[in-house]
């Protein structure tokens, strides 16, 4: 029928100028979802982001008695890295869409190397603290809770990096069709940014 | 000088650095794609931009122009 | 063709071979209208459940001094009854339930944005279900559905239970938030503005983002609850720092905004029915419409009015009673367009219709007993009190529920092709409408003369009324009971239904019933909006969906 193979010539990409209608909606419904995803995301980390700063401003003051102090050179250093790994993504993603294969699996390795350089810096800032999770008033309980939880961003996040470098070298994306490395770097680049806001508000406020 | 003084300098000196360079890269990146349309376009734009503060309060931060309550300068 | 062309190779175009098989087809279906059942029934399991421990409690509340409960016993009791009710039951049956079956064939679409998104968010309900349950084997929580530390901080350990079941159901409603407003944004049929949208997906549609945003709050509160419970952290321990106030102001951050999860459906299902069995188009499309998105966002500030007595700063009061006043405005602009959409109309009382008048007057008794509670001074007397349980039960048994039983008797025939039995209906009604208001009309005063809730045994002084509620509870039990047995007799010998039993505009009504499982063999236009009885319908392309020509299924690839 008329329909079925209108389907079929856009499968194949045949000889019709007309774009990939199905391609093209799939695409929009799936970046509207993962930019909602992101926003919920962002509500998990404003809830605690809001507890941290309730504590903050209605009892002990900050830092609370006992606490140890935070060390600013590591965590600016340690920002940067992070920082850094956002551009180097971005530069990944432009060669991938400048047809550069290996050179945006240089970048990506890059983006991969860097986000996990930053969550060791992340564990010897822990270690260097020495204080627990639950015994350490509210220090622990906004600083470890707030930090971990983005950790565990990061690390899921370099999990995904991974998965979409081994599906580009298996070819499931091409240079015309490859949303689901969009989705990723939107994903990185908002890890990114939570940590704008976890640093500004641990580090310099 | 101890040792934990000069990784905090080299530290530092290192966010410097690094920081001004991401930060331009944010920059020019944030410049080049100033006219792409659609949302998701518009998120990169935002995110781009903040990854540009983030820079420079890191930098800032490095020569302790900015440093919080909680922190050992 | 000029149809076809409009959409060649896109989603719309797109229908797949039937899936086979009785795993693929009813257990792990991606179709939406399966989904939409499944949480149907599951809602229905819990609301016997729930329901169940109501009896409990109403039995035990017949003698003031000494029931068959210890107090520990009923502290459980209220406690599973609440949270299953708002979580397992109201929620999932008017969003996963309704929103699924009717919302995307309302829209012109073939099933949702994410269907694979929307088969697991609903398995994860029956687990988180049975999660929830399982605490009952281990202490089940007991400070309530609110759990307020610090006594949700104390024994029980199915509390931490509580916090991950509740959770995981809330995962759940996030994904199939996102599921909806994707669906709605971009896969509405060519010509669906969405000023030509059916209210009920526009009650879908402002309903949606509640569950995205308010339900991740409420994951941040209960991972805060079960990791001081399990690790010590001290989120809610004044002693350490923590603030018992802290945990009120992000539970209620999200709980306010799930009661309106909780009632927009309704209210969404309210404008199909009315217009439809007044034969009469809805009065005041657009401000129902705009209405509904001011109480959503209105809706996110007015939270600490549930924490007048709290030792919050009292500067705070001022704003919160005066912003919940300020919703009771686009509700009441709801009701009087309701009402001045029945008068003058042909009317029909159907079941639904039934249903669908007693939620006016029931619903406006519980927002104006809401107006009073939004005054500080009133709260203050009221608050803890029986006054609070009959208002929020006014609301929801009075509102969210009979607008779900409208529903129900509405799209059954959708769902099955046969229609509800109408006698038994029309008993069911009225044995709620006695029932109901017998059990929670006397809590208004009982409140106000000072009886406490969440009390297993009480001052002899109420006792009357509450042997006068608990015998009132029974008929209304009796309603629902014959409800499900009219829902599952008229499976078998229910009347056959055809497409458009009720004469209805809207698109679902165009297919037949059952619904195939493709829902529409050509996407329609669609060009204004579908109450206006009396005009032709404003649809191009439904030709052959009655017909018996096959549809244009895609060759699988």
């Amino acid at each position: 029928m008329a329909v079925a193979s209108v389907t079929q010539a856009g499968i194949i990409g045949g000889h019709h100028a007309e774009p990939d209608q199905l391609y093209v909606e799939t695409r929009e419904l799936r970046v509207q979802g993962f930019l909602l995803f992101m926003v919920s995301d962002l509500v998990l980390f404003s809830s605690f982001i809001f507890a941290y700063l309730y504590l903050r401003s209605s009892g002990q003051g900050w830092p609370p008695p006992g606490a140890p102090k935070l060390d600013l050179a590591l965590a600016a250093i340690n920002s940067v890295v992070l920082f850094g790994s956002g551009a180097t993504m971005h530069f990944a993603l432009e060669n991938w869409k400048h047809e550069k294969f290996m050179k945006f699996a240089g970048w990506i390795v890059a983006t991969i190397c860097l986000g996990a350089l930053f969550l060791s810096g992340q564990i010897i800032e822990y270690a260097k603290l020495a204080v627990g999770w639950g015994t350490s008033g509210i220090f622990g309980t906004a600083f470890f809770t707030l930090t971990g939880m983005h950790g565990f961003h990061v690390f899921c996040g370099i999990i995904y990096l991974t998965i979409l470098l081994l599906q580009c070298v298996h070819g499931k994306y091409t240079f015309q069709k490859y949303t689901g490395l969009t989705l990723g770097t939107l994903y990185w680049h908002f890890v990114d940014v939570i940590w704008v806001v976890l640093f500004s508000i641990f580090y310099l406020l | 000088m101890p040792m934990n003084e000069v990784v905090a300098h080299a530290e530092r000196a290192l966010a410097v650095f690094f920081g001004i360079i991401v930060f331009f890269v944010a920059a020019i990146a944030l410049k080049n794609d100033w006219k792409a349309r659609g949302v998701e376009n518009q998120v990169f734009k935002m995110m781009l931009a903040l990854l540009a503060l983030g820079a420079i309060l890191a930098i800032l931060a490095a020569f302790n122009l900015l440093a919080g309550k909680g922190v050992e300068v | 063709m000029a149809v076809a062309a409009v959409h060649s190779g896109g989603i719309a175009d797109h229908i797949h071979p039937e899936p086979q098989g009785f795993i693929r087809r009813y257990v792990f279906s991606l179709d939406h209208k399966i989904i939409g059942i499944q949480y149907i029934i599951t809602s229905g399991i819990f609301l016997f459940l729930a329901g169940a421990l109501a009896e409990m409690m109403r039995v035990q509340l017949m003698k003031a001094n000494g029931g068959f409960m210890t107090p520990d016993t009923f502290n459980q009791v209220f406690t599973m009854h609440g949270s299953t009710m708002v979580w397992f039951m109201i929620i999932p049956l008017m969003t996963g339930g309704f929103g699924n079956l009717v919302m995307p064939i309302q829209i012109g679409a073939r099933d949702v944005a994410f269907p694979w998104l929307n088969m697991i968010a609903f398995w994860i309900f029956p687990v988180a279900g049975l999660m929830l349950y399982a605490s009952f084997l281990m202490g089940a929580p007991a400070a309530g559905w609110t759990e307020y530390p610090p006594m949700s901080l104390q024994g029980q350990a199915g509390t931490s239970m509580w916090c991950a079941a509740v959770f995981l159901v809330g995962v759940g409603s996030t994904m199939t938030g996102i599921n909806f407003l994707v669906t709605i944004l971009k896969m509405r049929a060519p010509g669906m503005t969405f000023t030509r949208m059916p209210l009920f997906v526009w009650g879908q549609f402002v309903t949606a983002p509640l569950l995205m945003i308010a339900t991740t709050a409420l994951g941040a509160a209960l991972a805060a609850l079960f990791i001081q419970r399990e690790f010590g952290v001290p989120f809610f321990d004044p002693t350490k720092g923590g603030s018992p106030l802290l945990w009120q102001h992000m539970f209620w951050f999200y709980s306010h905004p799930a009661v309106y999860i909780m009632i927009l459906p309704a209210f969404g299902i309210l404008s199909e029915v009315i217009p439809t069995f007044a034969r009469k188009p809805i009065f005041g499309y657009k401000m129902i419409a705009f209405s509904s998105c001011a109480i959503a966002i209105l809706g996110f500030m007015v939270w600490a009015h549930h924490m007048f007595t709290s030792g919050m700063a009292p500067a705070l009061q001022l704003p919160f009673m005066v912003l919940t006043m300020l919703i009771a405005i686009p509700t009441g602009v709801k009701i009087f367009s309701w009402t001045t959409t029945l008068f003058g109309g042909v009317l029909k009382f159907s079941t639904a219709m039934l249903y669908a008048v007693g939620f006016i007057a029931l619903f406006t008794i519980g927002g104006v007993t809401g107006v009073f509670l939004a005054a500080v001074p009133f709260d203050l007397h009221a608050h803890g009190t029986y006054f609070i349980v009959a208002h929020f039960h006014y609301v929801i048994a009075g509102g969210s529920v009979m607008g779900a039983l409208a529903g129900l008797y509405f799209w059954y025939p959708k769902m099955t092709g046969r229609l509800m039995d109408e006698r038994l209906g029309k008993w069911s009604f009225w044995l709620y409408m006695i029932g109901m208001n017998g059990t929670f009309l006397p809590m208004h005063w009982l409140g106000l003369w000072g009886m406490p809730r969440r009390i297993a045994v009480y001052d002899p002084q109420f006792q009357t009324w509450n042997q006068i509620e608990s015998a009132f509870s029974f008929v209304m039990t009796a309603s629902i009971i014959l409800t499900v047995i009219n829902a599952l007799v008229s499976m078998k010998y229910g009347k056959r239904s055809g497409p458009n039993p009720w004469g209805a505009r809207t698109l679902e009504w165009m297919i037949p019933s059952p619904m195939p499982y493709y829902n529409f063999k050509h996407i329609p236009s669609v060009f204004s909006t579908p109450y206006d009885f009396g005009e032709p319908l404003p649809y191009r392309g439904l030709e052959e969906e009655l017909t018996p020509t096959p549809p244009p299924v895609a060759a699988a690839h």
